[in-house]
């Protein structure tokens, strides 16, 4: 903080709003009342108030099995950005179109306790199109492939059901949604199954596996889903000709205008969402905007690879 | 527990049923050894943390053996403008769960009962008057249930008020017991829950010797029942402590 | 399937959109209403407001907007939800929000066909019918729906069918700007004139980062058509 203070300090000189000079007010109120001028003495020495350059995302850091009852799950924060993902899977009768496919069924939740502007009883706007969002990103990157869902065609398939929970909302939802649902999906461990003398798919544990050498699996491979290409996405705001990547909650709602790329690991668009804002964007800008997904890519990579090799240590 | 017919899944419910029966028997005996291995009186080693939410104005985690509870609270702040004015603070709870909170996926939904029992045993111990006018919201989502939910809940938005500064009489903690035949069982899992003949749950404010709430469900003699606050308000004191201790060490520690 | 040359089942060329049409008006108890229609895609939108007071949540420093979605049956769901986030955005970015302080102007969009490009359809819709109720705009909006087949050619104003066959789509939002009341643009301190900037895109499908640079610039380049014809019809019709 002392050290943001004294960058804003340095922007100095005049342009104060509304005719107080910042000098007569103390920084957190000035903060308050006028949350664009503030930004924009940050803005001018390409620096944020949490001392950040503008196109550094936040510490990210990525944690995976927390939640010991499901198949696989992780929890991602991005800055204070908290979220918790889940994967339960169970076994469905395979629709008559795709016998030889599971399904996926996202969901993202935005209870009361992740935000001041969420009560009980009345969803957040954001929580259905952020689900959407996510549904139609990791079905159309084919980053899972769904025959390995299948466990006997036609007859049963895995249903994986993801739920996303936001524990703390500090902007950039979908981007740390996204990851948490990546890291869950690379955790999960597929339960052994077999059938039973009914033709029922059964679940079978390790221990019944040791004592009894019969049991039949029906998946003695294909424990783990093997990822085609994975989705990593990046949001920016704009403001002018400033470009703020991995926007925190305070500068998503100072500077309206907000970009999400998806990239996949092969460097192909999965989705450039620019839902409206008063900044109009110019192919220099979405150039840009693709470059730091690209270097934020890499970042994510690495810290997918730490968290699994952490896990088995 | 209706299965869809339409599904493929592995359940095991006449098998579950068979087990939950065995268990039952073998509880009713004098002598067993519980599942995680505690003795009858010893509770789950009880994890708190204060301070993880920075959007809220306070917040806690709590994490007793598998069960795991977050509790935010907002404000005080503007109450809702159909409110009518108010002299003192209001306090509004709400409890809610996870779909992947219990081992059958659920959908996740607010849990009604929990909020208004919530709301009960915390109200008597805020001093409402410290905030008139205004709104004191505590939000609680049982990250994952494995037994003794509601006294963890409790816990936990204590500890979330204190860390976000609402002024309290003490601090309230809470802690229930199971009863199993002869046998009374400190701090139950799920499991233990499952086929328990009687529950009994106290929520004190220990420094004051003063109960906000008792619940009792099940067939008990007065006797058991004598014995077994003994044991919840003894268990309740030292919840506190760790609770104290908790606050004392987020407050020394540099932010 | 050819290389360049697409065939497309209605007959039409990979540029060519669908006929359009649009007439204003066409409620009365609205303040100002619209139906838009491209092919069989037909969307009618009322505009009701500016109304005094803003919900909670919103700046009450400037013009609130709200939009309600309508399916033609059904509820509505996830998908009707981001159709309307999208869309108030979109709308935000146009409106003048100054003008009206602390009042909220509700857009209704009733879908009455959807074959195909519908959220682009709703946009044009709703701006027609912005303009027919005299809410104070920046300038007008277009949008159109580019597609990228699977040869990697880009088709405009797919119908439902095209749509669910392509690889990938992309909804694209410009502004139509060359008759702004406003001398300047907020981002006339770029080089590059305001109508060659992009208000929204929605994406849909995995598509080479080259490929999206080419839907950008064909569908700018037909929005011009779509704009063309979207003044001469408030033109038409406000005399």
């Amino acid at each position: 903080m002392a050290a943001a203070s004294t960058a804003g300090g340095s922007g100095g000189g005049g342009g104060g709003a509304g005719g107080f000079g910042a000098g007569d007010m103390e920084v957190e109120a000035y903060r308050r009342l006028f949350p664009l001028p503030f930004y924009e003495r940050y803005l001018q020495n390409y620096v944020r108030p949490d001392a950040r350059p503008l196109h550094r995302a936040r510490d990210t850091s990525v944690a995976l099995g927390p939640i010991a009852s499901a198949h696989g799950s992780s929890s991602v924060k991005i800055g204070d950005t908290t979220m918790l993902a889940a994967v339960k899977l169970e076994v469905m009768t395979p629709s008559a179109e795709a016998p030889d496919e599971g399904s996926l069924a996202i969901e993202f939740h935005m209870p009361p306790i992740c935000s001041p502007t969420v009560r009980p009883g009345r969803p957040a706007d954001v929580a259905p199109v952020i689900s959407k969002q996510l549904s139609d990103v990791i079905t159309s990157s084919g980053m899972i492939d769904l025959k390995e869902l299948s466990l006997i065609s036609g007859k049963a398939a895995w249903t994986a059901y993801l739920d996303i929970y936001c524990l703390n909302s500090d902007g950039s939802l979908f981007d740390a949604a996204l990851l948490s649902a990546i890291a869950a999906f690379s955790h999960l461990q597929i339960p052994l199954v077999s059938l039973n003398d009914d033709g029922r798919v059964i679940a079978v544990s390790g221990e019944q596996l040791e004592n009894n050498s019969t049991i039949e699996l029906v998946n003695k491979e294909k424990r783990k889903l093997s990822f085609q290409s994975i989705p990593f996405s990046l949001t920016c705001v704009l403001h002018n000709k400033y470009i703020l990547a991995d926007p925190t909650a305070e500068e998503e709602s100072i500077m309206e205008t907000f970009i999400t790329v998806v990239l996949d690991s092969m460097g192909r668009l999965v989705s450039f969402y620019k839902p409206g804002g008063s900044v109009l964007v110019h192919s220099s800008t979405i150039k840009d905007c693709i470059s730091l997904t690209k270097q934020r890519m890499e970042e994510l990579q690495n810290i997918l690879e730490d968290s699994t090799s952490a896990m088995e240590e | 527990m209706a299965t869809n017919p339409s599904t493929y899944s592995p359940s095991q419910s006449s098998e579950r049923k068979q087990l939950q029966q065995q268990r039952r028997r073998l509880f009713q005996e004098t002598d067993w050894t519980r599942f995680d291995g505690r003795g009858f009186q010893q509770c789950r080693p009880a994890f708190l943390k204060t301070g993880a939410a920075s959007a809220a104005s306070g917040s806690a985690f709590a994490a007793f053996g598998a069960t795991k509870v977050i509790v935010s609270v907002f404000g005080p702040r503007e109450s809702k403008k159909a409110m009518l004015y108010s002299s003192t603070g209001r306090l509004n709870c709400n409890v809610s769960y996870t779909a992947f909170s219990t081992s059958i996926r659920g959908q996740s939904s607010d849990h009604k009962e929990y909020s208004s029992m919530l709301h009960k045993a915390l109200e008597g111990a805020i001093i409402l008057e410290t905030f008139p006018k205004t709104t004191v919201d505590v939000f609680a989502l049982v990250v994952e249930s494995g037994g003794g939910d509601l006294p963890v809940i409790i816990t936990c938005a204590s500890l979330a008020l204190a860390d976000a500064g609402i002024m309290m009489y003490d601090l309230v903690s809470s802690v229930s017991v199971s009863c199993f035949g002869r046998n009374i069982v400190i701090d139950p899992t799920s499991e233990e829950e499952a086929c328990q003949d009687g529950n009994l749950m106290i929520t004190c404010m220990p420094a004051r010797n003063e109960v906000t709430q008792v619940t009792l469900t099940g067939e008990w003699s007065t006797a058991k029942i004598n014995e077994a606050m003994e044991l919840c308000l003894d268990a309740c004191s030292k919840l506190a402590e760790i609770m104290r201790s908790c606050l004392k060490e987020a407050a020394s520690a540099p932010s | 399937m050819g290389e360049m040359e697409v065939d497309r089942a209605d007959g039409r060329t990979a540029s060519q959109l669908r006929p359009l049409a649009c007439s204003r008006n066409t409620l009365h108890r609205a303040h100002g209403s619209a139906r838009w229609s491209q092919g069989d895609t037909i969307v009618l939108a009322a505009v009701y407001g500016p109304k005094a007071g803003t919900k909670k949540g919103e700046n009450p420093e400037k013009a609130s907007i709200e939009v309600i979605w309508k399916p033609k049956t059904g509820h509505i769901g996830k998908l009707e939800k981001e159709y309307e986030m999208v869309l108030k955005r979109t709308l935000q970015s146009i409106c003048l929000l100054t003008i009206h302080p602390n009042t909220t102007t509700s857009i209704i969009v009733q879908v009455l066909g959807d074959d195909g490009a519908l959220l682009p359809c709703a946009i044009n819709a709703s701006c027609a019918a912005l303009v027919d109720a005299g809410i104070p705009l920046k300038h007008l909006a277009v949008s159109i729906c580019c597609g990228l087949t699977e040869s990697g050619s880009v088709i405009l104003d797919p119908t439902k069918a095209e749509e669910q066959k392509i690889q990938a789509f992309a909804y694209l939002v410009f502004p139509n700007s060359p008759l702004s009341v406003l001398s300047k643009g907020s981002s006339a301190e770029d080089d590059e004139p305001i109508e060659h900037g992009t208000i929204t895109s929605v994406t849909h499908g995995v598509m080479p980062v080259l490929d999206y640079f080419n839907c950008l610039e064909r569908g700018r380049a037909a929005s011009a058509k779509i704009s063309e014809f979207l003044r001469r019809s408030l033109e038409s019709q406000t005399k």
